[in-house]
């Protein structure tokens, strides 16, 4: 349990660590999009090799980013499988009774697997470099325009921050729970599915008790430190943008462009 | 001796379940500026209900809680009072905002408004202060329990307290988390004047501390200095405490019919058989 890499900050000197949240939140969004727009094999080129770029100057060591696939490995090759023998159309490969395997369904299939590991790898990369307070403070600015119309921008930020704080405090607490239900005989490992799901209740209970305990201590806490003292609240990071933030903003948009006219784009240079 | 916090004549009671629970009951407690005053108590005797008091997080039902001259009653006051009273809770866990060291401590100031060159100024000085100064851009949950608390501890004092109170905050920690936290809050008071007041269990932290208040069933039933509270046997254990070890052996001597006076340290104890 306690190796869930997924959203927890690596501390490294890089570019990227360096980089305006908000940037990297454009970034990553654009990046999402770019991965969602890609149509043939070779459009998922640029978006393969911006991320090989991007986690090459992170400074993240690659045993970091393959730990945080390993969390989806299991639905990649559900949805791998699905594809793989469901897909009906195109010129069939190889078939025995109802299972058919066509040529379509295999390239399916791995455009399916590149998308998930692509979105997955990509987006975990922006939660290795930027530590949830600044990922929040980026939201919160850029969200700021929705202070306008009343939306509580700063309470919503604060409240995503405590949230992704406490995920590795409370994957802790799941653990111990745990452990002390099978001092006492709970059997958590065997039977069907819906027993073990049963066996799961013993600890949700009182993981939702401890959950609230603690909440209960941090609203305590947050009020002696005169949390919303005052609306004019300040900040003792300054959100500033210096060239390498345009540089990455502009990379971001040659990759999108890369991703929708590469196919005509290779037509361009060698079919002329 | 100068007053920075005063409670006339308080009052605390809580329903629940159709039941009024005593929290505290005609509470009168002054406490000078610069003092080390130590507040015990069993489970259940007032002392959260007390801390709470002192920091305007819970006003008085009936009497009065004056701290620095402002009201705790008045709800204008109130987070002035906070800013000039912090707290600190017993699971380090449980009040920090942030993940990063740097980014908690600054939480407060934030909070307060204050320019973000001053804040960036407190939060190097408040590191310095309780010796994290190398971590200051880690995360919070890789340090130990001691460390854990001694930012909790500079959380606060990025919000330029005069008073610190400590509400049981060593009862999660190890023996040497325990000494670390007491040892930032001894060098806080002799070298700062921060006005200090610890909520405890542990009598052998109380033993060098200028005041002890005991609380049993809501009342203060003794309030003076360490040896003098100690002395008063009988009042210590109706109020279901124990004595600081070395005093606890110089009772027990003393029940065994030897004459050794009562002490509080283990070199005190040692100088006082050596007279025998």
């Amino acid at each position: 349990m306690r190796d869930v890499a997924f959203g927890q900050y690596y501390p490294a000197n890089s570019v990227l660590h360096k980089l305006d949240p908000r940037v990297k939140l454009i970034f990553v969004i654009l990046f999402v999009v770019g991965v969602f727009l890609t149509k043939s094999l070779l459009s998922y080129l640029p978006v393969v090799v911006f991320l090989a770029i991007a986690i090459a100057t992170s400074k993240i060591p690659f045993s970091k980013v393959l730990k945080s696939i390993k969390g989806i490995f299991f639905i990649i090759i559900f949805t791998g499988i699905m594809n793989v023998f469901f897909n009906k159309s195109g010129n069939t490969l190889w078939s025995w009774r109802f299972l058919v395997i066509t040529d379509e369904g295999l390239l399916l299939a791995s455009k399916l697997a590149l998308k998930l590991l692509l979105l997955v790898s990509g987006t975990s990369l922006l939660t290795f470099t930027t530590t949830p307070m600044s990922i929040t403070d980026g939201m919160e600015n850029l969200l700021s325009p929705l202070k306008l119309i009343k939306v509580p921008v700063h309470d919503i930020a604060i409240t995503m921050s405590i949230a992704l704080r406490f995920i590795p405090i409370l994957i802790e607490e799941i653990d111990k729970i745990i452990m002390a239900q099978k001092a006492r005989g709970a059997n958590f490992d065997t039977g069907n599915l819906i027993k073990r799901i049963k066996a799961l209740l013993p600890v949700l209970i009182p993981l939702f008790v401890s959950a609230f305990r603690r909440a209960d201590d941090l609203a305590a806490a947050m009020d002696a430190r005169c949390y919303n003292a005052t609306p004019h609240r300040t900040k003792l990071k300054e959100l500033k943008l210096h060239i390498r933030d345009f540089i990455a903003l502009f990379l971001a948009a040659l990759l999108i462009t890369f991703v929708v006219r590469i196919d005509s784009m290779i037509w361009i240079i060698f079919g002329i | 001796m100068d007053t920075i916090i005063q409670i006339k004549d308080a009052s605390v009671n809580y329903q629940s379940d159709d039941q009024i629970v005593r929290g505290v009951s005609a509470i009168n407690l002054d406490i000078h500026r610069g003092e080390f005053v130590a507040i015990l108590g069993r489970n259940g005797s007032g002392k959260s209900t007390l801390a709470k008091l002192l920091n305007a997080s819970l006003v008085p039902d009936t009497g009065e809680v004056i701290v620095d001259g402002m009201l705790t009653s008045n709800e204008d006051h109130s987070f002035n009072i906070r800013s000039k009273v912090g707290l600190v809770f017993q699971n380090p866990d449980n009040q920090m905002v942030a993940t990063i060291i740097e980014d908690d401590l600054a939480f407060g100031p934030e909070n307060l408004g204050i320019e973000r060159d001053e804040i960036r100024k407190r939060v190097d000085w408040v590191l310095s202060v309780v010796g994290m100064t190398e971590h200051r851009l880690r995360t919070t949950q890789k340090l130990s329990g001691g460390q854990k608390q001694r930012v909790a501890i500079a959380a606060v004092l990025a919000m330029s307290p005069e008073v610190l109170i400590l509400d049981e905050a060593t009862a999660m920690l190890d023996p040497r988390g325990r000494a670390e936290v007491m040892d930032t809050a001894r060098k806080l008071n002799k070298e700062k004047k921060m006005t200090v007041i610890l909520i405890t269990h542990y009598m052998d932290e109380t033993v060098d501390v200028d005041r002890i208040v005991v609380l049993n069933n809501g009342s203060i039933v003794a309030n003076d200095t360490p040896l003098n509270v100690f002395k008063e046997t009988a009042i210590i254990k109706s109020a279901g405490l124990e004595f600081p070890h070395a005093t606890e052996v110089a009772l027990k001597l003393n029940e065994a019919g030897l004459n050794v006076p009562i002490v509080l340290t283990d070199i005190e104890l040692a100088e006082a058989v050596c007279q025998l």
